[in-house]
């Protein structure tokens, strides 16, 4: 009998511990994002040959693979291919062969196949050597039916070799091995024969093309001979395109100058040389070729060639009978600049042109146009005036009679977004260059700013001045009264029924809708509303890069400014937070105190500080880890970390002091040849080691990340199996006081002031240890304004894609070990210190999303106390609000609005009804006898 | 002598006039109808007993026996309040330390009780002095606040066992401040 109503009780406990269902998915956000995706690695294809529609696959330059719905541009699947996405600088490859349901990728060194239509992993194999180029065989000799049609691969490296990969296994049918000495530069598969071209360098640095056919069946050399002259090819740049997997193949080149555009048919010897005439008087800095990439499609190609100012195309056909390429007919030139995409339709083949406002479609039989829309808009925020250039586009088209009848463009556009077209309407727009942010800091919106402002000069001033003030704001406001009248019903609705979406920045009194400006690697900075989700602000090209070029940006914000420093450089721009409006003025980057300053940085390997005044400058004192041993990485501790209580309070209300300096950090080093770690919190002034521990048997390819926060220091680390223990991943909590005697304030008692130059004080410092299912490859701390709120330990899990927040309480170093906590301890919310920390569901932030190769979890205050703003990027871009010690300042949507109203409603009306009854109740029995 | 002669018993309607049956009203703050006097069942007991009293005449006290009897009845009122010690002490401890209403309630009442005695000391004694007693009514006094004294002392453990009291460092720990360092060193990225 008791136990149901125990288990009744366990039940409605948990329902009201855990995240309502409602603010799950309205206070966070997460944008699943696949990177910008490569004009080679994109097209549209069927999931599988019975399906009509097609999706979208991608390859991006983040090393992700995907398939997107062009229906509304959500995810359908995707796969992370390098779990190290920063020092990716690899293309990749990806390959769909017609009508099948697998789509091949070809990353780093590894081949693999996937379910098109659910992005299971079929089979990988590893090359042993960087891929070159990967193809899938359309063999017409009606050998291999159905089933899965197999793969050749070119690997290049110390032995390079072309593989016949079985479509279905991944197994090796054959492999041809080349001599060393001529770099393998592509692959190229007709339905007959497997074409690799090699680059052969001669004496003089020149390159010559080799071309190497290969027979499909077994893999033998039939031919090999070289196709350019010397002096022709300076560098392998200069070469176009080497048409894959069409009827019959082409190679392309031209000369640095891009003045001469030669092509030869792969099979043949004879090389057709053609002039670029220069147009306008700009010369040719791009040169495209775009070819379909089906066996049976017609052989006709495109050549794309643009200027700084204009593009215009040639459209060449093959004569299969002379093996020769002939000009069919040309493209106007069109000033700005456009992109071209390649569709077929059974043997048909078709070019789209974009320009910056036109869609026009083509044949590849002859120059009429079949199709033509006008693009009014594309529905992106970008900065005024800004011209948004199309990047390259894949388009998949119906066409009926003499005309297309329907159209599918997705379009990069050069401020990074991947947009869908459909005819000429937008339908979605997917901000893809969110997958590549470098940077990212929070900025207070103006009129947040503003009004934060007014509310410190009232603190500061004393009772009758800040009175006044107050007034006198009040008096200010009065001016938005009309304004406010006329929203008033509709607040009054939205707030009564509960259905409030969380206003605009100005209304905005929680601080909520702080603006995240990021810098992202194409050169741009985005804002996004940390309280609305899914609102890009504003975007602006901050710099302009080169495809090629990568840049370091530094963000950082004063209030309602953007800082922006470009690399090491150290060129400032200043923005506006609110509309990315560029400022004049470069605000100086230190406010330092009066008194000794020091800087400190990590270069080549070595940690070194310096006297900021320079009246004596120079080093103060450097640290360089031991021999063997290099530097992992540097926690500083953050420049604004409020802390509320200097010390701890136990359970019989006497007081634990924490050691707090806001001048430590936090050092992590490895050594690679006794694989251990080592982990130092340094005093930044002195250099001193105040604490330092070492753990051997330490895996170090599995990722090291630490804190460093208020008094207390976190890190983790994977442990190798040992004698002693099994393999695991470790979290180390340290925790330093001035004393461990309670009420103590340590060596330095109560003096107001401290320097660790003159009066060294070293903390005592609790350490725990504890074992954590998941490695955590990044940490973070919760930040509140004030930091009265405890903190929550946020950590991302890079194998389950999760970021959980850890409360603080459960890592606490003081749990008592071995036994059970004492009535005091209890009082303090300590437990009984288990070895194992399990995270509890409830503790991801993230709830069934996965967030995926995240790199950086930022944390900024909210206006109010109890919450802190949670922003992490990497590929996906995730955001939150944490209350960890729950919203105990401002009312939760649990909040009943109708029911407190309705009550107080009811309690009026029950008021005035028996208030007449009463009264002749009272005065009846002064009449009445009984 | 015709005023030493009892006068007759009035007759039966006087007596239904002046005794009317006791009204049931118990709230005062509504007006009595016109014509009604009102006539409450004290002022007829009296009434009653002052008759008996005439009629069985008893010898007035003396004023030292007045004096007397007014210190015993003061003494006994002084020492009311640490009779009520022990059953007050139960409560508060019945109550515990934890900060509800309910135990707030009676400590605010504990502390209220005593202060408001202590401040109405001479209403409260003032019937009860005379000039012959007035010195021993010094005593009583004293130990009437001592006794308010014990209540309050009593009020305080309370308060204490309930945490309320700023004896400890952590009660004072929000007004100590973090040590100011005096130099300050920022990471500068490379």
């Amino acid at each position: 009998m008791r136990f149901p109503l125990f288990a009744a009780v366990c039940i409605l406990l948990r329902t009201t511990v855990a995240v309502f269902a409602d603010e799950a998915w309205n206070v966070d956000y997460h944008y699943a994002l696949l990177g910008e995706p490569q004009e080679e690695t994109t097209f549209f294809h069927q999931p599988n040959p019975t399906s009509k529609a097609s999706l979208i696959y991608t390859l991006s330059k983040r090393g992700v693979v995907g398939a997107v719905n062009p229906r509304d541009g959500s995810v359908v699947w995707r796969q992370l291919l390098s779990p190290n996405l920063t020092s990716s600088t690899d293309r990749g490859f990806l390959r769909a062969g017609e009508g099948q349901d697998t789509i091949v990728s070809g990353y780093g060194s590894q081949v693999a196949a996937w379910s098109a239509a659910d992005g299971r992993l079929a089979w990988t194999v590893d090359t042993h050597g960087p891929l070159k180029d990967v193809e899938i065989l359309e063999l017409s000799d009606g050998k291999i039916e159905s089933g899965a049609k197999d793969v050749v691969a070119l690997s290049g490296g110390g032995s390079p070799a072309v593989q016949r990969l079985d479509g279905a296994s991944g197994a090796v049918k054959w492999q041809h091995k080349f001599q060393e000495g001529d770099e393998v530069y592509q692959l190229s598969a007709s339905t007959t024969e497997v074409f690799a071209i090699l680059l052969h360098k001669t004496v003089l640095g020149y390159i010559k093309i080799r071309v190497v056919s290969l027979d499909p069946v077994n893999g033998r050399k039939t031919d090999e001979y070289t196709l350019s002259s010397e002096k022709e090819l300076a560098s392998a740049e200069t070469i176009i395109s080497v048409g894959a997997n069409s009827a019959s193949p082409i190679v392309a080149w031209t000369d640095a100058a891009h003045s001469v555009l030669k092509i030869n048919i792969i099979g043949t010897k004879t090389v057709s040389s053609y002039n670029i005439e220069k147009q306008d008087g700009q010369p040719v800095e791009k040169i495209r070729i775009h070819a379909p990439y089906h066996a049976n499609s017609l052989s006709h190609f495109l050549v794309n060639y643009q200027t700084a100012t204009s593009h215009w195309a040639d459209i060449y056909h093959i004569d299969h009978t002379r093996s020769i390429t002939q000009l069919a007919y040309s493209l106007p030139n069109i000033a700005g600049q456009g992109s071209f995409s390649t569709s077929t339709s059974d043997a048909n083949v078709y070019f789209t042109r974009i320009t910056q406002d036109e869609l026009i479609t083509v044949s590849s039989a002859s120059h009429g146009v079949l199709g033509r829309w006008t693009i009014d808009n594309l529905g992106l925020v970008s900065a005024p005036h800004e011209a948004i250039v199309p990047t390259h586009t894949v388009s998949e088209l119906s066409v009926k009679g003499d005309s297309v009848s329907a159209i599918r463009t997705a379009v990069l556009l050069s401020t990074g977004d991947w947009v869908l077209l459909r005819d000429s309407k937008p339908v979605w727009a997917r901000p893809e260059a969110l997958a590549d942010i470098r940077s990212a800091t929070f900025a207070t919106p103006s009129v947040l700013e503003d009004f934060q402002h007014k509310l410190d000069v009232e603190t500061h001033r004393n009772f009758v001045g800040a009175y006044l003030h107050r007034v006198k704001r009040h008096l200010e406001e009065l001016k938005h009264l009309p304004s406010y009248m006329s929203s008033m019903p509709q607040r009054f609705i939205s707030g009564f029924l509960g259905t409030t979406d969380e206003g605009a920045m100005a209304s905005d009194s929680f601080g909520f809708h702080k603006v995240i400006v990021c810098a992202t690697g194409n050169g741009r900075l985005m804002a996004l509303d940390a309280g609305s989700a899914s609102r890009v602000l504003w975007s602006r090209r901050a710099v302009d890069l080169d495809s090629s070029e990568s840049w370091q940006p530094g963000l950082s914000s004063r209030a309602d400014v953007i800082v922006l420093e470009r690399g090491s450089g150290k060129s400032r721009q200043t923005f506006n937070a609110t509309n990315g409006d560029p400022l004049p003025g470069i605000p100086d980057t230190h406010d330092l105190q009066s008194g000794l300053g020091v800087q400190y940085t990590l270069r080549d390997g070595v940690l070194e500080a310096t006297r900021t005044d320079k009246a004596n400058a120079g080093s103060v004192w450097h640290f360089t880890p031991m021999a063997d041993e290099r530097i992992l990485h540097l926690v500083p501790r953050p420049v604004n970390d409020p802390v509320a209580s200097i010390g701890k309070v136990l359970g019989d209300r006497r007081v634990l002091y924490k050691y707090l300096d806001s001048n430590l950090a936090l050092l992590a080093t490895a050594n690679d040849a006794s694989t251990s770690a080592q982990f130092y919190v340094l005093d930044t002034i002195t250099g001193s080691i105040l604490h330092s521990s070492a753990h051997s048997g330490v895996d170090l390819q599995a990722p090291i990340s630490s804190i460093l926060s208020e008094n207390w220091f976190a890190y983790s680390y994977t442990a190798e199996a040992s004698d002693a223990s099994t393999k695991g991943h470790h979290l180390v909590v340290g925790e330093m006081f001035e004393s461990l005697v309670p009420n103590d304030r340590g060596g330095l008692n109560a003096a107001t002031n401290f320097s660790t130059v003159q009066s060294g004080t070293d903390p005592f410092t609790l350490v725990q240890t504890y074992q954590i299912p998941e490695a955590i490859s990044k940490m973070a701390v919760t930040q509140t304004r004030q930091g009265i709120t405890s903190r929550q330990l946020l950590a991302v899990l890079a194998d389950v894609e999760a970021i959980v927040g850890i409360p603080y309480n459960a890592l606490d170093p003081r749990r008592p070990v071995n036994r059970a906590p004492t009535k005091d301890e209890q009082m303090e919310g300590l437990v009984q210190y288990e070895p194992v920390i399990e995270f509890d569901p409830k503790w991801f932030l993230n709830h069934q999303r996965e967030v995926l190769g995240i790199e950086n979890v930022m944390t900024n205050p909210a206006l109010i106390e109890s919450t802190s703003i949670v922003f992490a990027y990497g590929l996906d871009i995730f955001g939150t609000r944490l209350s960890p010690s729950f919203s105990f300042d401002i009312l939760g949507k649990d909040f009943n609005k109708f029911q407190m109203l309705a009550t107080v409603a009811a309690l009026a009306v029950a008021t005035f009804v028996v208030a007449p009854l009463v009264m002749r109740k009272q005065v009846n029995t002064r009449w009445q006898f009984t | 002598m015709a005023s030493q002669m009892p006068p007759p018993p009035p007759p039966q309607w006087v007596r239904d006039l002046t005794s009317p049956p006791p009204s049931k009203a118990k709230s005062g703050a509504f007006p009595d109808p016109p014509g009604y006097t009102s006539s409450n069942p004290q002022q007829v007991a009296r009434s009653k007993s002052s008759k008996n009293a005439v009629s069985q005449p008893r010898e007035p006290p003396s004023t030292y026996e007045m004096d007397t009897l007014k210190l015993k009845k003061a003494w006994e009122l002084a020492l009311a309040p640490a009779k009520q010690l022990p059953m007050n002490a139960i409560g508060m401890y019945m109550t515990g330390n934890s900060l509800q209403i309910f135990s707030i309630m009676m400590v605010f009442m504990l502390f209220k009780g005593p202060i408001q005695a202590v401040l109405n000391i001479q209403g409260t004694f003032a019937r009860l002095e005379t000039e012959g007693n007035k010195q021993n009514m010094l005593m009583v006094k004293a130990a009437f606040v001592g006794c308010n004294c014990l209540a309050l002392a009593l009020g305080i453990w309370k308060v204490n066992g309930m945490g309320l009291l700023p004896t400890t460092r952590s009660d004072w720990l929000a007004w100590e401040t973090a040590r100011e360092p005096l130099e300050r060193a920022y990471f500068v990225p490379s």
